[in-house]
């Protein structure tokens, strides 16, 4: 089972080779047996995913294909509201979060067949870039256990790496769904801002969520995305765009594509076999046809600034009430952090988000003139022990989560999509992560980069050695 | 939650980012608004995406 995609999961219970039952009973029987060392979980929902599962091979056995997800076993950050389910959101309170109805994301999912397998762990309300969380234990990485899964969708990463379910839905305000595809060897994709409704989504900011597909291939993170994409009456900020079908032309050869590495930022202070996958990664997009293109990104540290700005106020002001009334129930690191946004005057909350549409704007006019996509590193370290994350003083830890999350943060900012993929392994056997960003609703350009990328490197192949 | 406001590292942190924000928006235009965030991604996607 660790071999099935979405993909060819789906075909083989089409084709009636499996059955929906088996396959979520295979998902089930590998979340009892790692799960209790991974800690991906939250909450596993067995008997609402055997039941589902019944109803999809009763289904087939009609005639009638929901979708194609049928009979697809996925599982859900622990912030999607789902009907039924506790969503806690990371934090120690049962129900935390509790929408009027199900997340349009989880709810298209289904509606195109897939089966819930629970809910997944993630950093404590979505505010760490380790994965790590005190009251439900921290998320290990399945390439090495001890060290950390990446947040703060860490469950995701861990349980799709590790291949307990088929796939997972995370969320990223700065990195979240990135930064555990890329420390555990999987596909993430933030698309792009309103791409992906957040209806039904706790949010953490929501100028800077976004909604988005974790998998083992880049066909599967499209499959997905094609799935849940598009306009919801429920969210405001989502695009009336009507959706294309991702997967069409996903294999189209890379000739006259402009390929921006940048010279600037992206590359500095990051790990060398990082820096060094990253140029392999450049050099092959070569040879399979695109054009290298030497360039500078505006300076991303003002974007990271006012983005930063906005999130810590609209977390505060949406966490408000446990951070008041309960704060002992937090950690001492998301404490630290929402405070700091109590602080910041309506002013400087307004300054920034002008300021944010003004850099949007001239990002994209100057920096796709010259390119179609940017490649860059996602993280810059492959994934640290989570000893060094859990057992710093606050201001240390808050500070290396920073260093570990700015390259990811300036496309929240910009809203752009932007795809992590595995570009190789360290020395330690760890994954190291590539960054492919695009122009706004070009997901299909991105994805097809990194599809074509994917299948000529093979690194999606590789299994964690898991006992 | 008590008031941490005279809390040092609190303070430089806000202080931080106040002052870039008093930086990057001394040139800001009179018509900027935070809208035109959303207007400039969907000016911004290529004329080959489906519109």
């Amino acid at each position: 089972m660790t071999d099935w995609t979405i993909e060819s999961l789906a075909a083989d219970i089409r084709a009636r080779r499996i059955s929906a039952a088996e396959a979520t009973d295979a998902c089930l029987a590998r979340i009892e047996r790692l799960d209790p060392t991974l800690r991906a979980f939250i909450s596993v929902d067995a008997e609402g995913a055997r039941r589902a599962a019944k109803e999809r091979d009763a289904e087939l056995g009609a005639g009638r294909l929901r979708g194609p997800l049928h009979g697809v076993p996925l599982a859900y950050k622990d912030l999607c509201f789902l009907r039924g389910l506790p969503t806690s959101c990371g934090t120690r309170t049962k129900e935390y979060f509790i929408a009027e109805r199900d997340c349009t994301a989880a709810s298209r999912l289904a509606a195109a067949g897939a089966i819930t397998l629970g809910k997944l762990n993630m950093a404590e309300l979505a505010l760490g870039a380790f994965g790590d969380n005190p009251h439900h234990g921290h998320v290990q990485n399945p390439w090495s256990v001890g060290r950390c899964a990446g947040g703060s969708s860490s469950g995701s990463g861990a349980a799709v790496a590790a291949g307990l379910a088929l796939g997972a839905l995370g969320t990223d305000t700065g990195g979240s769904i990135r930064m555990p595809a890329a420390c555990c060897g999987i596909v993430g994709l933030k698309p792009t801002y309103g791409r992906v409704s957040r209806a039904g989504v706790m949010a953490l900011s929501w100028s800077n969520d976004h909604v988005g597909p974790m998998t083992r291939t880049v066909r599967d993170a499209a499959l997905l995305l094609r799935v849940m994409a598009g306009p919801d009456p429920d969210d405001a900020t989502s695009s009336p765009r009507p959706v294309p079908d991702y997967l069409q032309g996903i294999a189209r050869d890379l000739g006259g594509l402009r390929v921006g590495v940048p010279e600037n930022y992206y590359f500095e202070g990051v790990d060398r076999a990082i820096v060094e996958a990253v140029e392999e990664v450049a050099r092959q997009l070569a040879r399979l046809g695109a054009t290298r293109v030497p360039f500078r990104v505006p300076d991303p540290q003002p974007l990271v600034d006012v983005t930063g700005l906005i999130t810590r106020a609209e977390s505060a002001a949406i966490h408000a009430r446990i951070a008041k009334e309960r704060p002992h129930e937090l950690g001492p690191v998301v404490r630290a952090r929402l405070e700091v946004g109590f602080h910041i005057s309506a002013h400087d909350y307004l300054q920034a988000l002008r300021l944010r549409a003004r850099m949007a704007r001239e990002f994209v006019r100057r920096v796709f003139a010259d390119v179609d996509v940017l490649v860059a590193p996602t993280v810059p370290e492959p994934a640290p022990p989570l000893v060094e994350v859990t057992g710093a003083p606050v201001g240390a830890v808050i500070a290396r989560m920073g260093r570990f999350s700015r390259l990811t943060r300036p496309f929240n900012g910009l809203g752009l999509p932007a795809l992590s993929l595995p570009c190789g392994f360290s020395r330690d056997g760890l994954p190291l992560g590539l960054q492919i960003a695009g122009r706004p609703f070009d997901e299909p350009t991105v994805l097809r980069v990194g599809h074509v990328y994917e299948q000529t490197a093979g690194w999606f192949t590789r299994r964690p050695a898991l006992a | 939650m008590e008031d941490r406001r005279r809390d040092p590292s609190l303070a430089a942190d806000l202080a931080a980012l106040a002052g870039a924000i008093e930086r990057w928006a001394a040139d800001l235009a009179l018509t900027e608004e935070p809208a035109r965030f959303i207007a400039a991604l969907e000016a911004g996607a290529p004329p080959t995406a489906p519109v």
